[in-house]
């Protein structure tokens, strides 16, 4: 039963909607608007589950003292309280969403800059992964190398200063060869997409179900 | 004789410091590389420019502050472009984080200190235009003017929220919010992100839905920018235009060649060439914060360049190629 019935609804909702694409007319039109109303709302309980799983993953790891469970307290705390200061408490003491106020010196000078911070540390990796990995070992290797340091130079001015034919043969890089490739790795994840969207509705592939049942 | 495998295990450090020195100095030290507009965003600004005040685009914040110095200076352009040209512009954002950003890039357009800015006129300001009946963006701005209000030195308009500009904001699910849009903006955005009833504002009477948009720009440093080409090209046949994380840009080459997505902006090199039209065609005193960035990004390219050099001379000078494997540093 705990199979059969989710299998159930994704099947024909899956062919309600697969049919619903391919029919101009207004039924068809509202089960779509119908649709598309409710999906975000059905969705949104998904958040109920996601902040209890979290919640009790931490709650044990500190309980159960294990490896970076102070960590833990990272997680939690700013988990329920910036949710408070932002929903519950008055303004006069930083509560709310405007500025000045907790959530947005939390959003502002705190998740912004760490998450910025995260990213531009790649520019530190990247320089040494460059200096201590990037070898022209084989042929394919050095074609690998010498392309990267072409696009490179064409992606940025100082790529100008060697003549037009740097930053025109970086574009043609990317127009011609990239996008072939691209192409087709695209036409293959389509492909196995659509497979696997049909493996589904059809009730092949069951290991979104998870282990319920069994 | 130089000592090869010591060179290569040179402690980290000294190349994170290298990397540390090209990118802070440009930033006091200018070399205003020229930089040459690739077709790729000619495309999207000539679509631009070719709109005004009874046309909508869609500027997408798809992005997480991760990318913001690659994506905000792209949003940031083409919202000045847009409103430079009266064309309305509605925000949305595939995150929260996004819409924070959103709102982060509308007020550095919005920031009178600075020349070259707009006057944002909030939808509570202008309410009594609105109930005498002044909706349309010229006769609005006549009758705003005519009241006494005068532009500071220095900005280049005014901007009335729901007549020029909407922050939809973040809404979960967001393919969903793209499909839905193709019927309705209103239904999935009955408000915009401070409350302001969306079905009584201007500009979203005259484009109800995304088929009366005229192009979507989507900022985004993940494939969530596909949710508009997905949904909102081959649905409803809005014209797409990205602008993405240069990492990123390799992968939608064949987009453009098929013509689904109008242009493309790629890394900050695809700001600062949007940043180079905009002020070439009058819509900017100077350039922004992308071109200034490409003297980093020149520099630390070549750094990077000189790394992979200096690296494979060290590797078979040495003759590792011949060995399996080499002692590990720091």
């Amino acid at each position: 039963m705990k199979r059969t019935v989710p299998m159930m609804i994704a099947m024909i909702g899956g062919i309600i909607m697969m049919i619903q694409y391919f029919i101009p007319h207004q039924v068809s039109q509202d089960v779509f608007n119908y649709y598309t109303e409710w999906a975000p709302l059905v969705g949104s309980f998904a958040l109920v589950l996601g902040v209890g799983s979290l919640t009790r993953v931490h709650i044990h790891k500190i309980r159960a003292k294990a490896p970076n469970w102070p960590y833990s307290y990272a997680v939690l705390i700013p988990l329920y309280l910036i949710p408070v200061f932002a929903f519950f408490l008055p303004a006069s003491i930083g509560g709310g969403t405007g500025k000045p106020s907790v959530f947005d010196f939390m959003y502002s000078r705190v998740q912004i800059p760490i998450q910025a911070t995260m990213f531009s540390m790649l520019a530190f990796y990247i320089a040494s992964a460059a200096f201590r990995a990037f070898r022209a070992k084989s042929a394919l290797a050095t074609i690998l190398l010498v392309t990267a340091i072409i696009v490179m130079l064409a992606q940025v001015p100082i790529g100008d200063l060697f003549g037009r034919w740097l930053p025109d043969t970086g574009l043609w890089i990317l127009r011609f060869p990239n996008l072939a490739a691209k192409r087709a790795i695209e036409l293959g994840v389509g492909f196995g997409m659509l497979a696997t969207c049909l493996k589904i509705i059809f009730g092949v592939e069951r290991g979104w179900l998870g282990g319920a049942g069994e | 004789m130089i000592n090869w495998e010591k060179f290569l295990n040179i402690d980290r450090r000294w190349l994170y410091l290298l990397i540390a020195v090209v990118v802070i100095v440009p930033f006091f030290i200018r070399m205003g590389l020229p930089v040459v507009p690739s077709d790729e965003v000619r495309s999207i600004y000539n679509l631009v420019d070719s709109l005004g005040p009874d046309n909508a685009i869609f500027i997408g914040w798809d992005f997480d502050p991760g990318t913001e110095a690659e994506n905000q200076p792209m949003g940031v352009a083409v919202l000045r472009h847009a409103l430079d040209r009266h064309v309305p512009v509605f925000i949305t954002a595939v995150s929260p984080l996004g819409q924070g950003l959103a709102e982060q890039g509308a007020a550095s357009v919005f920031d009178t200190r600075i020349p070259g800015n707009f006057v944002y006129v909030p939808w509570a300001e202008w309410e009594p235009f609105r109930a005498a009946g002044y909706v349309g963006r010229d006769s609005l701005e006549s009758a705003w003017k005519a009241a006494g209000n005068s532009l500071p030195e220095g900005a280049r308009g005014w901007v009335f929220e729901g007549v020029d500009f909407a922050l939809l904001g973040y809404l979960p699910y967001f393919g969903l919010v793209v499909l839905g849009m193709g019927t309705s903006i209103a239904t999935q955005y009955p408000t915009d992100a401070y409350g302001n009833n969306l079905r009584e504002m201007p500009m979203l009477r005259a484009h109800k839905n995304l088929r009366e948009i005229d192009l979507a720009v989507t900022l985004a440093g993940s494939t969530a920018c596909m949710y508009w080409v997905v949904y909102g090209t081959s649905r409803v046949g809005l014209p797409v235009a990205f602008g993405v994380t240069a990492v990123m840009a390799t992968d939608y080459y064949p987009y453009i060649q098929s013509g689904q997505i109008v242009g493309m902006m790629g890394g900050l090199r695809g700001a600062a060439e949007y940043e180079v039209l905009e002020h070439e065609g009058g819509h900017t005193e100077t350039t922004g914060k992308a071109y200034r960035g490409m003297d980093v990004q020149s520099l630390a390219h070549i750094l990077i360049i000189l790394f992979v050099i200096l690296g494979n001379i060290a590797y078979f000078a040495g003759g590792f190629h011949k060995k399996t494997a080499l002692k590990s540093g720091r």
